[in-house]
């Protein structure tokens, strides 16, 4: 029985860890995570809520990012954001990944009529434009983070399940494939526990570009009212308190929540750019 | 070939019915009742059933959903909630607005891009490319609200470059306001395009028809602008082709911020208003936009390319 | 290379032409037009269809014209006759109001008066007859019925025929609304209500000829005719409306007399000057704050209340800075009738029902700071129900429970089945998406953490939200109520339980006691005894809590220095007409800027 090639992850580590770039994104990515976990855990900027009478005070020793409005430490706010930034990355990957990858699947590998139905769907799906999807969904689901993960967790699976549904189709014909049949494997174990790992590094790439999209749909929908509920510090909500108050003169706000999702979001992009390269480059037109 | 043409073109049709069904779900099944803001501050219960009536929400769905693809069909789309004006109308006037910023900017954007992608590629490799690949990154990893914010404020206000915001309709008028959203359209977009293009043209050097150009002896610009370009000029512009239906709603955030009457701006204020019958005008706009872009370039990359293989 | 660099050469040359030759407002043609901004979208010209909407109903306010009008000098302002000529005469039992109209006054010119070959025709007293038969066709869906339902004789019955008809007949009479002859109006109401005189002003009683009806049908809404100062020229969707001068206009004058203050505040300089006072109006719909105030400090806006982000930069210790008194801006303070207000819904099993709650929850509120984060200052707590400048309000009333004490509060809440908060669910405040609308409900959501009760706040947009209410779904709500007319009944009426959902008593208050002074007092006229009976009645809400009583917003204005003859005051709607723009001021001061 044919195995995917032993050496694939090996061969893109190497390849990976000696683009000296990535790595610094990965351990940036890795401080991020961290803090988000500690934050989540209410081991570190358990204050983010505290008032103060130091509405609007600008960055000093004791607040390094100001106040806002309401006294609130900037910094401590940021701080909180990271975990609502990485929880969307997560969330709606949990949410789309399973999906795209099992419609492609089931496309790619069945193929005829269970694809066409597919395709329909997913073109369907993808002539919507985005943001008019999500803002949709959010209004029917209601406003709150909650509707933000589930809301572009079902709108963001279609290029995962085309890629997907490409190598499924490409794969079927191989002669492990073959070789697993013979030996009686039904279809559910030809798919997944033979296709499918050979499918795990275009999830990856998919998974690490999937924080960068939900960082900055969040942002938007917060603009527009549809994201966090209030009282949620979230770097979208910080934004768009900013636009009212860089008038006044207080950039600290804009700015933390700015430099913050900068680091990030490059960070990701970076990463995703680097994982391409190092596990397929021959995907760089098409993820 | 024309069995393709005819089965590709055919298939528009499954796609947008399916469109109209997507949106006739999210949004007539669980979009929620307009009468109340028609009422007023001093509705009644009779009345509430009269507009009902009126606007057909008693009808049972399946009834609703022929209703609603009959205007999509007709493009008529009826009247919006809010304002009560005519959707159709409302969307003639927002278009030339819209495409006035949208495609002068997309426009430059492009030909930018193709400008500095190219030059990348000259450069491959070298600091340059390196640089500009992570700048044009650090470009797009910035929200573009942010941008709108802070130029708005620091070059409109601040420095009195660009009116903060408004609209002229008249043809000379309208420049000066188009400006600085188009400015910030186009440092928006070049990161990504930037990037894109030079993926695109990269992928055309390394081909085997390039090192043969170069064993004949042509130089590097040789090479890059009579052959490479010619070829990558395929994939762009298929790209371009389908970012094209995504114009039409200029920028949401852009109009929005900067008082330009457009479609995006008319998008903008139907969310604030729940304005749904608008919100699906647009989205199946949108949606039959995109198909047929799409279309159009399946279509011309199967004249054009021999390689293609036809599905 | 080349060739791409020659195309962006080219375009940006072609570009920097066209800018170089563009053609804004800065034209001389406007110079003389009021220039507004209106922080929200109009909706469209129709008073039955836009009637209510505030923004809508300021741009109608200068196109159409109504029987009466406010004073615009005089405070507390009153109705005087505006289209109709004279004070109408009132029969002794109150029920029956006639009207003269005033002679020679003419709609605007428009094609659609074809008879005339587009010359306006002359206003009659059945032109009022149709066009409020038009609030009452039940095809229209007006929202400004109200002010007719269930007053005029036979209103009601024209109406609920043409219901169950499906067709509405214009040319059946309508018993309570009769042409005694060409210029004479009668109303005959079913009781009487003192009240009606100040309908007369709304924008639901405007007078618009039935041939505009009849040859633009709906799309009316965006090509409106009256009598008024001024004539519909364009509007551009969302950015902004033009009206020009009516060439055509009646005689009217700027008024000779006003309060003490306005001979020294120049006031009275236009007195018995031929209106409208400029060429016409340019009205942009600006919903941002910053665009607005940015484009008022480039002189391109006459007037802005200033908004809340630049209030500490331009007014120190009550004064303007010297960099706006150096370029003619000047400040003026005003109170408005208005009111904003945390609503519970009293059918609602939790917040509803215990009135300890509602109590505790009013006391937590620290509504100074309210005022200083987010009214700059610029507002008075409110004490109660009724709001200052109208009939009816109290500056010297306390409400307990407006005051800010946490020790208090924490009792009530004792009381009320809750310490601490321990076992009360969260409460659900419903909240219109906008502008800071977000942050004043974190800071509601943090004053009611001090004594243990947790907020969750829903933002809605604007539908959402009234329907959420309307169908008495919502737990708690924010919202404010600004005067339509001059009398305190306007406020009195949200505790009325006949007006109760999807009528204005949002919160569904229900209390037989405050029912019955409700209406001994409809049908009385301002005096003594009907003050003591809205102070009861105030008593009652105050005491019962239906709302969590906030502020009422005290406007600080800007004015260009060449803009003269600005007075505010809420309810007037028609004032465009009396502002004056220096032209030489103007030209002198703009290099200033």
């Amino acid at each position: 029985m044919e195995t995917p090639p032993v050496g694939l992850w090996e061969e893109a580590a190497q390849r990976f860890f000696k683009n000296k770039l990535a790595v610094v994104c990965l351990v940036i990515i890795c401080i991020y995570s961290a803090l988000a976990i500690l934050t989540w855990l209410g081991l570190v900027a358990t204050d983010y809520s505290v008032t103060s009478a130091d509405s609007y005070a600008p960055p000093s020793k004791l607040h390094l990012f100001g106040t806002d409005i309401f006294g609130r430490d900037v910094l401590l706010r940021t701080i909180q954001g990271i975990r609502i930034a990485i929880s969307i990355g997560l969330v709606t990957s949990l949410i789309a990944i399973p999906i795209g990858v099992f419609l492609g699947a089931l496309a790619g590998y069945f193929g005829g009529r269970v694809d066409e139905l597919i395709v329909w769907f997913y073109t369907t799906m993808d002539s919507i434009p985005d943001l008019l999807k999500i803002i949709a969904l959010t209004f029917v689901l209601g406003r709150g983070l909650m509707s933000v993960y589930i809301s572009i967790g079902f709108t963001t699976w279609v290029n995962l399940c085309r890629l997907v549904r490409g190598e499924f189709l490409k794969h079927k014909t191989r002669d492990y494939v073959h070789a697993a049949s013979a030996l009686g494997a039904g279809h559910l174990r030809k798919m997944f526990v033979h296709i499918l790992p050979n499918v795990f590094h275009i999830i990856l790439i998919n998974f690490s570009s999937r924080f960068i999209l939900g960082i900055k749909t969040e942002v938007v929908l917060s603009y527009l009212g549809l994201g966090v509920e209030p009282g949620q510090p979230s770097w979208g909500i910080m934004i768009d308190d900013a636009k009212l108050e860089l008038a006044r003169g207080v950039w600290w706000q804009l700015a933390a929540a700015t430099f913050a999702m900068f680091f990030l979001v490059l960070a990701f992009y970076i990463l995703t750019d680097a994982l391409r390269e190092a596990l397929d480059p021959k995907l760089r037109n098409k993820t | 070939m024309l069995a393709y043409v005819v089965r590709r073109t055919l298939y528009v049709i499954p796609v947008v019915l399916g469109v109209t069904l997507i949106t006739f779900i999210l949004f007539n099944i669980v979009g929620g009742n307009p009468v109340y803001q028609k009422l007023g501050k001093h509705g009644s219960e009779a009345e509430i059933k009269i507009l009902s009536h009126e606007m057909g929400l008693d009808l049972p769905l399946s009834q609703q959903y022929f209703f609603y693809l009959k205007q999509c069909v007709t493009f008529d789309f009826g009247r919006s909630w809010s304002t009560n004006q005519e959707i159709s109308s409302m969307i003639s006037a927002g278009i030339g607005p819209s495409l006035s910023l949208a495609v002068p900017a997309f426009a430059t954007s492009v030909l930018l891009s193709i400008f500095i992608a190219l030059g990348l590629a000259f450069f491959r490799n070298s600091i340059i490319d390196r640089v500009m690949v992570v700048t044009s990154l650090a470009g797009i990893s910035i929200s573009l609200l942010v941008y709108i914010i802070f130029f708005q404020y620091f070059l409109s206000y601040k420095l009195g470059l660009f009116p903060i915001s408004g609209y002229d309709s008249t043809w000379s008028g309208r420049w000066e306001y188009l400006l600085l959203p188009g400015i910030i359209w186009v440092i928006t977009s070049l990161g990504n395009e930037v990037l894109l293009y030079r993926t695109i043209i990269l992928d055309e050097i390394f081909q085997d028809y390039v090192r043969t150009a170069r064993a004949k002896g042509l130089s590097e610009k040789m090479v890059l602008f009579k052959h490479v370009l010619k070829n990558a000029m395929i994939p762009i512009i298929t790209n371009v082709v389908l970012e094209i239906p995504f114009l039409y709603t200029g920028s949401l955030l852009l109009e929005n911020f900067f008082g330009i009457p457009g479609l995006g701006g008319m998008t903008v204020q139907a969310l604030a208003n729940s304005d749904f019958p608008v919100i699906k005008t647009m989205t199946y706009v949108g949606s039959l936009l995109y198909v047929l872009f799409n279309l159009l370039s399946d279509l011309s990359y199967a004249f054009v390319d021999p390689r293609i293989e036809l599905d | 290379m080349k060739k791409n660099l020659k195309t962006l050469f080219i375009f940006s040359l072609t570009s920097l032409a066209l800018i170089s030759c563009s053609n804004n407002k800065g034209d001389s043609r406007y110079e003389n037009y009021v220039h507004e901004a209106i922080i929200a979208n109009v909706k469209g010209f129709d008073p039955v269809a836009s009637g209510e909407d505030l923004y809508s109903g300021i741009v109608m306010g200068q196109i159409y014209e109504s029987l009466l009008q406010y004073n615009y000098l005089e405070r507390p302002t009153h109705a005087e006759p505006n289209l109709a000529d004279g004070m109408p005469k009132i029969s002794n039992d109150g029920t029956t109001y006639t009207f003269k109209i005033k002679k020679g006054v003419y709609f605007h010119d428009d094609p659609c008066f074809k008879e005339t070959n587009g010359k306006g025709r002359e206003l009659e007293a059945s032109d009022f007859i149709y066009s409020w038969k038009r609030t009452a066709d039940p095809k229209t869906h007006s929202d400004t019925f109200w002010i007719f339902d269930g007053k005029v004789k036979g209103m009601n019955e024209w109406r609920d025929e043409a219901s169950k008809a499906g067709v509405t007949d214009y040319s059946k009479p309508i018993e309570g609304l009769t042409a005694l002859d060409k210029y004479t109006l009668q109303i005959k109401l079913k009781k009487p209500a003192p009240l009606f005189i100040y309908f007369m002003t709304m924008t639901g009683s405007v007078a618009l000829p039935h041939e505009v009806a009849e040859t633009y049908g709906p799309e009316l809404q965006n090509h409106p005719v009256g009598t008024g100062p001024y004539k519909f020229r364009s509007w551009t969707r969302n950015a902004e409306v033009i009206l020009d001068r009516n060439p055509n206009y009646r005689e009217a004058y700027y008024p000779s007399k006003g309060e003490e203050s306005d001979k020294a505040a120049g006031l009275l300089n236009d007195a018995g000057k031929k209106l409208p006072l400029n060429d016409g109006v340019i009205f942009t719909e600006v919903v941002e704050d910053q665009p607005r105030w940015l484009n008022f400090r480039k002189g391109i806006y006459d007037w802005i209340n200033i908004p809340k982000d630049n209030f500490d930069s331009t007014v120190k210790n009550g004064e303007l800075v010297d960099e706006f008194k150096n370029q003619g801006v000047v400040l003026t303070k005003w109170v408005d009738p208005d009111l904003t207000f945390d609503g519970f819904n009293m059918e609602d099993p939790l917040v509803g029902k215990n009135k300890y709650l509602r109590q505790a929850m009013s006391m937590a509120i620290d509504t100074n700071e309210l005022i200083e984060k987010f009214y700059n200052g610029r507002a008075i707590g409110a004490q109660g129900p009724i709001p200052p400048t109208l009939v009816g309000y109290d500056p010297k009333r306390i409400d307990p429970y407006r005051q800010y004490n946490l020790e208090k509060a924490k009792e009530l809440l004792k009381k009320a089945g809750y310490p601490g908060g321990k076992g009360l669910p969260e409460i659900v405040y419903e909240l219109n998406n906008g502008g800071t609308y977000r942050q004043m409900a974190e800071f509601f959501q943090q004053e009611q953490a001090k004594i243990g009760i947790k907020i969750r706040i829903n933002m809605d947009t604007w539908p959402e939200f009234l329907e959420k209410i309307k169908v008495r779904k919502a737990q708690m709500y924010g919202l404010a109520w600004s005067a339509d007319y001059p009398d305190a009944e306007n406020y009195l009426q949200l505790f009325y339980s006949k007006n109760a959902s999807p009528g204005p008593n949002n919160s569904n208050y229900n209390n037989p006691e405050f029912d019955k002074l409700y209406e001994k007092a409809s049908v009385m006229l301002d005096s003594p005894e009907r003050n003591k009976l809205y102070q009861r009645m105030a008593d009652i809400v105050v005491e019962d809590c239906p709302y969590i009583f906030d502020v009422h917003r005290k406007p600080h204005v800007l004015t260009q220095g060449w803009f003269k003859n600005y007075k505010r005051n809420f309810i007037i709607l028609n004032y465009i007409k009396y502002y004056r723009i220096d032209l030489a001021e103007k030209a002198a001061l703009k290099k200033k800027l």
